[in-house]
């Protein structure tokens, strides 16, 4: 205690006397993660880590955290739940790291969960959105993007509005499109949408002309497709060949990436995709990330990116207001918290479950996303109903 | 509804039992099973990808490049490592072939990277009252059928075809009557090798491809080969569009989860009932 009081009149005497910082003269704040770099999910990983060092730069151009420098410590854990789980070991015990941050998907996040929990280091994982995760009576682990179950909310509920009656709901038959697929049938029922058919198919799978023939004659008005990419590109082409014409067809994930419309071109165009997050959303602070984001890597940021960076915010929110790095201070911090950030709004329940976060629908026109869901975040028109494939 | 699918499930079948014809005649010849045959037909897939992006070749032309290049990889692979491992027990070929197409998809991850490609050439289908004909896969189905009946003519009529026939029926016999086997060997698993290769060509156009692409086209044409009786070559054709006719099927009865389930169930069935395959095995 002694030495630690002389540190900080000596830091004080150093900052009246030279006019240094106290953000240079403290030892830095080591924050620990292990991220995929390499393997599976080498690419959202990637992002995920350049969203956590965005973060870093401009907290520590506003002074630092608790005023001192925040350093990130990342490791590569080549999107393997082992590896995780041996550096998230390793950084809390051998790099001393004084708080961690989460690493990428729901898989790994889920198998490193325990070591946060038993080394009572708060974790906010930006991007875990599966909900199991978070109700097993943890009490340090925080959400930030929207549960698997409301993927599809914005398709069920512009078709709702607009009176279609009937929905077919497909996905692929692995853990986050079931639990995708499990939400949407509900809110389809909520709001009156009769589902007229429900099927999945295996992963890996490439010919869904027999699915899409059923589809075909149950005739729905709404497609809704639990996917991940290559699925949402091969269905959206054998909806084209078979002829199979809903009025609208959505997709979760890989609809709202680039390389959809490249792999597509115009037979993108009206399908629908849902997303975390898109840089044309006007939430606060969005320019000042996207800029400093362009500077650093010279390419755009995908949501991964800027939920990392809003995740890691977050936790510097919930720091700054209990004044301290104590787990039990910053977990009750966290626990009340609303805050809006550049990715949207956060707010959890008592199991630290995201419950602000809204998906947003995306819509592929003349080769762009346009936002159309919801209504005051739509950055435009939606173009409803999808004509049939004779007409485009 | 039944109609679309068994004309989806025939145009799906026609394609297996090409890819299939490549595999059988490579076991026939050779008693190889050339686990690499769908990795070579992912780099059909991609030849066909590439000379589309970079010449804006016709697709459909460029089986005319792809074909006879991977007639020359796949004699190669055959010169090189196959031929140390023909005589060898059969387990010995099948470890050969499984590492040569672990280390091709793995180049073809370096070299092409993991990212999704597709050749926008032909989307959308031919309309005809209630059935819709997938233009792709129509086209496809066509050069298969007339790929294949090209490789039969040329097994049945012509003097080289038959010494493949003659190596696949007894190899000694066929020495002994003064056929190089070692260049019928090589032949064959050009001509196999080619076969999968316009299968790449004409999955290309129809759906999006990647590296890992092929395996899963490895473990159909061994089911064909099997349904079909293996190293009988008109069996190849009956057990393609058997395959195709029954994924479809059991997707539209069934669900798609077990299409493929189905499809291997009857796999067991036929080794444990017909050994030989539908139609008598060796012709």
């Amino acid at each position: 205690m002694t030495i630690s009081l002389w540190k900080l009149a000596g830091a004080a005497a150093v900052t009246v006397l030279f006019g240094i910082s106290e953000v240079e003269a403290q030892a830095p704040l080591k924050i620990g993660a292990s991220l995929s770099l390499t393997g599976t999910y080498a690419k959202p990983g990637t992002y995920q880590k350049e969203g956590y060092e965005i973060c870093a730069d401009e907290l520590n151009a506003k002074g630092g955290l608790l005023g001192r420098k925040v350093e990130f410590v990342m490791y590569d854990d080549q999107s393997s739940t082992q590896t995780a789980q041996r550096l998230y070991e390793k950084l809390i015990t051998e790099d001393k790291v004084e708080a961690v941050m989460g690493p990428y998907s729901s898989a790994i996040t889920e198998s490193v969960a325990g070591i946060s929990e038993k080394y009572k280091k708060v974790m906010v994982s930006p991007l875990a959105a599966t909900t199991s995760i978070f109700r097993q009576g943890r009490k340090y682990i925080f959400m930030v993007i929207s549960p698997a179950e409301f993927y599809l909310e914005g398709l069920v509920d512009m078709g709702a509005k607009r009176g279609l009656k009937t929905i077919a709901i497909v996905n692929e038959d692995t853990l986050f499109p079931k639990a995708t697929v499990v939400g949407t049938e509900e809110l389809a029922k909520k709001r009156g949408l009769q589902v007229v058919l429900r099927e999945a198919y295996p992963k890996g799978n490439t010919d869904f002309s027999a699915l899409l023939v059923k589809i075909k004659a149950v005739n729905p008005d709404i497609i809704a497709a639990a996917t991940y990419f290559d699925d949402a590109v091969a269905i959206t082409r054998q909806m084209k060949e078979l002829n199979v014409n809903p009025k609208m067809f959505g997709v979760t994930v890989g609809g709202d990436i680039p390389e959809f419309y490249t792999l597509l071109k115009q037979n993108a165009e009206y399908v629908y995709g849902s997303t975390q997050w898109d840089e044309v959303l006007p939430y606060p602070g969005q320019k000042e990330f996207l800029s400093a984001y362009q500077k650093k890597f010279k390419h755009e940021p995908s949501y991964h990116a800027a939920a990392g960076y809003a995740g890691c915010l977050i936790y510097a929110e919930g720091v700054k207001r209990a004044k301290s790095l104590d787990a039990d201070l910053v977990r009750a911090e966290l626990l009340k918290l609303k805050i809006r950030t550049a990715f949207g709004d956060y707010t959890v329940d008592q199991d630290g479950f995201q419950t602000a976060h809204k998906m947003v629908m995306i819509q592929w026109q003349d080769g762009k996303r346009v936002v159309v869901w919801p209504d005051d975040l739509a950055s435009g028109k939606l173009r409803f109903p999808t004509p049939p494939w004779s007409q485009r | 509804m039944l109609g679309q699918v068994v004309i989806s499930g025939l145009l799906a079948g026609a394609l297996y039992a090409m890819v299939a014809l490549g595999l059988g005649l490579i076991f026939g010849v050779m008693r190889v099973l050339n686990v690499s045959h769908g990795p070579l037909l992912m780099l059909g897939a991609y030849t066909t990808f590439w000379l589309f992006q970079w010449l804006g070749l016709n697709p459909y032309l460029s089986l005319l490049v792809t074909m006879p290049l991977l007639f020359l990889v796949g004699m190669a692979l055959q010169r090189l490592f196959v031929r140390r491992v023909v005589d060898a027990p059969e387990l010995s070929s099948l470890l050969l072939t499984f590492g040569v197409s672990i280390a091709i998809v793995n180049l073809a991850q370096l070299a092409f990277t993991a990212d999704l490609r597709s050749v926008e050439y032909l989307t959308g289908s031919f309309v005809w009252g209630p059935f819709a004909f997938s233009k792709s896969r129509v086209i496809a189905c066509a050069f298969a059928i007339v790929i294949t009946t090209a490789a039969f003519l040329f097994l049945r009529k012509t003097r080289l075809g038959k010494a493949v026939r003659a190596v696949s029926q007894s190899r000694e016999v066929a020495q002994v009557c003064g056929i190089d086997v070692g260049r019928i060997h090589m032949l064959a698993f050009g001509i196999g090798s080619a076969l999968a290769a316009a299968g790449g060509s004409l999955v290309a156009v129809m759906v999006a491809i990647q590296p890992e692409m092929g395996q899963v086209y490895t473990f159909k044409s061994f089911l064909v080969i099997v349904l079909g009786g293996a190293g009988n070559y008109p069996g190849a054709l009956l057990g393609g569009l058997l395959l195709g006719l029954i994924e479809q099927l059991s997707s539209l009865f069934l669900t798609t989860q077990v299409n493929e389930a189905v499809a291997y169930v009857l796999l067991v069935l036929v080794l444990l009932v017909r050994p030989t395959g539908l139609l008598k095995g060796r012709a």
